[in-house]
């Protein structure tokens, strides 16, 4: 973890609200992992103020190109500053942040994506694939238009839905989950699930994964002070007997954590 | 010319006035990689508590306009884990020390404060009789003169390190606080912790933090601490150590012209962690124009007509030490 200057090599809106942003990242920042996040700083105005967590969509390493993406939408006043941002421009980044996927599954990974929070699972189906690991993913959207990365996805089995039904299964992504556990031969010894969405998706994955003791990782969201396990600002509340009284910070025992020990329903 | 940039507080030596306030740095290690603790003054820890709390439920930050409202509820391993786990993280930090204690009632600042002093590590207690954030005891003890003045007498007699009283800006007349502080031994008194402020999501018909309210903090604040810091300066003759809102290297100057021995930065570095840094270099450059050789002459220089900005009325300000009569 450091403090970086980024310079924006590109920030391009790939479907309405969503964009893709390449950061240029100099020596400092390390090779990060799938999971894994940076902290920015949009402005160097007082408003907004803090810096905005991202995931990584990916990392590429090209001769002397060191570039870091990430796979944002447009929700509020720092993402709509940061869409504003032009190629040249200069970004101070913290980062890579917090604990990512489990680098060396042992079981096959069923990776879960809802709508944008397919970015840092894109991110691991690619360091899957360059390990020669098998994977399934699944991938749920509102509709064909946010299928972001689909044909990127190369090395493993990938399923669609969507809410609208116009590309693969007409529903929610949960019901491709079942239906893959289902048919697929799958036991808790041989598969486990990876997962990052909304906080809907994540909870109801969770307790899928939990009534039928799946290993089961997801990547969470919520407001974040300092990003760096200083300010305990982002507790992540536990299921009771998991918790011990403790809270642990999202930015560093997560943002991946154990899916199913985490109390979906008293998270923001 | 060499500039000093250095203070003292009762017999706290700093090399420059420059601390990091509780609660945003934890305990030093967590931010080591971004703030250069060998170029500040110290840390403010965050406050210890006689048994390890959970903190509140989540949410516990939420962004409000040029600020910040938290809720944190003093997340901490209590006396007993900070002993074993964070006295030996801090031990070789270098910088100087200053440990946060908050007790729920006088026994426990007691033993905070006996515990903290045997440890060997602080180089000064600041007793935080601030917090908003927890519960009915929270900021009692700095609400209420009678109050402040019981807890600070009774733990002076226990240690020989300096005592800087933290005091919240949620009253009416902060500099009774802070005499009170005084009279019963406080070195210094420090301020301000954060104000009691609320945030409602009006698309969901909630309130957006976990306990509803919290604590504001960051730019927004600043010129609301500038007239406390201002008001308590007035008030006593020990060493005022300010804070609130400072975002920009030259807060710091001023709330230094204002009269603050020292200064504490809060909010603003989670958003740039070589703020502190930036706050130290700023004064030298100040310094160096003011061709000034020594900090104590930027400490009080703050020029005010005769008359002016007197806060509490029929009372005539106390001579600022270091300062200019104007
Ligand atoms: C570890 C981590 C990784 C993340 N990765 C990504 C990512 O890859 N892509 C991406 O687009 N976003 C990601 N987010 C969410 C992103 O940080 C927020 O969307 C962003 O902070 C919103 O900032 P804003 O100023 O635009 O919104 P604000 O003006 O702060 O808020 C506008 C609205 O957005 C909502 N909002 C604020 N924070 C979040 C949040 N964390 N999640 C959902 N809604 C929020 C608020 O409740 C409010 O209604 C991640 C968050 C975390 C903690
Ligand atoms: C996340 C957070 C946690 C804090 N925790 C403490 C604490 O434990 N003890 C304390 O005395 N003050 C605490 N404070 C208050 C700060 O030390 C400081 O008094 C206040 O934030 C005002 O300064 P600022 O506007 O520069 O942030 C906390 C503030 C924030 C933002
Ligand atoms: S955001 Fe500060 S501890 Fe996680």
């Amino acid at each position: 973890m450091n403090l970086v200057p980024c310079s924006v090599v590109s920030n391009r809106e790939i479907t309405q609200g969503n964009f893709l942003l390449t950061l240029k990242v100099p020596r400092g920042f390390s090779r990060p992992q799938p999971g894994q996040f940076v902290h920015l700083r949009i402005t160097q105005d007082v408003e907004p103020l803090l810096r905005r967590p991202y995931s990584l969509e990916g990392f590429v390493e090209r001769g002397k190109l060191r570039a870091a993406r990430i796979y944002y939408s447009v929700v509020g006043r720092g993402s709509r500053l940061l869409s504003q941002h032009q190629p040249g421009a200069k970004l101070d980044v913290i980062g890579p942040l917090g604990v990512g996927f489990s680098p060396r599954p042992r079981r096959l990974p069923i990776l879960v994506a809802g709508g944008r929070g397919v970015a840092p699972l894109l991110f691991l189906s690619r360091s899957l694939r360059d390990r020669k690991r098998p994977f399934v993913f699944l991938f749920g959207a509102r509709s064909r238009r946010e299928l972001y990365g689909v044909r990127e996805i190369r090395g493993g089995r990938l399923h669609v839905a969507t809410d609208d039904g116009s590309v693969g299964f007409e529903g929610s992504v949960l019901e491709l989950l079942r239906q893959e556990w289902r048919e697929g031969g799958h036991t808790p010894l041989t598969a486990e699930i990876f997962t990052c969405g909304p906080h809907g998706l994540l909870h109801e994955v969770s307790d899928f994964a939990r009534e039928n003791g799946i290993r089961c990782e997801a990547s969470l969201e919520g407001p974040m002070a300092c990003a760096v396990g200083a300010c305990r600002g982002c507790p992540v509340p536990l299921l009771p007997g998991a918790d011990s009284g403790r809270y642990p910070a999202m930015c560093v025992e997560g943002p991946v954590m154990d899916a199913t020990i985490v109390d979906w329903a008293r998270l923001p | 010319m060499k500039r000093d940039l250095s203070v003292r507080i009762g017999s706290l030596e700093l090399r420059n006035p420059v601390l990091v306030a509780s609660g945003i740095i934890g305990y030093g290690r967590e931010y080591e990689r971004l703030v250069s603790l060998e170029e500040i003054g110290g840390i403010v820890t965050k406050t210890v508590t006689r048994h390890a709390r959970a903190g509140n439920p989540p949410p516990r930050v939420c962004e409000t306009p040029a600020g910040m409202l938290n809720s944190i509820g003093i997340e901490n391993p209590g006396l007993e884990g900070f002993l074993a786990v964070k006295v030996p993280v801090l031990r070789g930090l270098p910088c100087a020390v200053i440990v946060s204690v908050e007790g729920e009632n006088v026994p426990e600042f007691c033993e905070l404060v006996e515990g903290v002093d045997g440890s060997g590590v602080a180089h000064a207690i600041e007793v935080n009789i601030s917090c908003p954030n927890v519960g009915p005891h929270g900021m009692r003890y700095s609400t209420d003169a009678g109050m402040a003045r019981e807890v600070m007498g009774a733990i002076r007699p226990l240690t020989k390190l300096p005592l800087i009283a933290k005091l919240t800006p949620n009253v009416t007349r902060i500099g009774e606080i802070a005499e009170a502080c005084e009279s019963c031994g406080a070195d210094a008194v420090s301020l301000v912790n954060t104000f009691v402020g609320m945030a409602v999501d009006a698309r969901t018909r909630k309130p957006i933090l976990g306990t509803v309210l919290g604590g504001l903090s960051g730019p927004a604040i600043k010129p609301l601490a500038l007239a406390k810091v201002w008001e308590v300066v007035q008030a006593v003759d020990i060493p005022v150590v300010g804070m609130g809102g400072i975002t920009r290297p030259v807060d710091a100057v001023e709330f230094l012209l204002l009269g603050a021995r020292a200064v504490e930065v809060g909010t603003a570095l989670f958003a740039d962690p070589t703020l502190a840094e930036g706050c130290v270099s700023e004064i030298d450059r100040y310094l160096e124009k003011m061709g000034s050789s020594s900090v104590d002459d930027l400490i009080g220089g703050l020029e005010v007509p005769e008359g002016r900005g007197v806060i509490r009325a029929g009372c005539a300000p106390r001579t600022v030490r270091g300062g200019r009569a104007s």
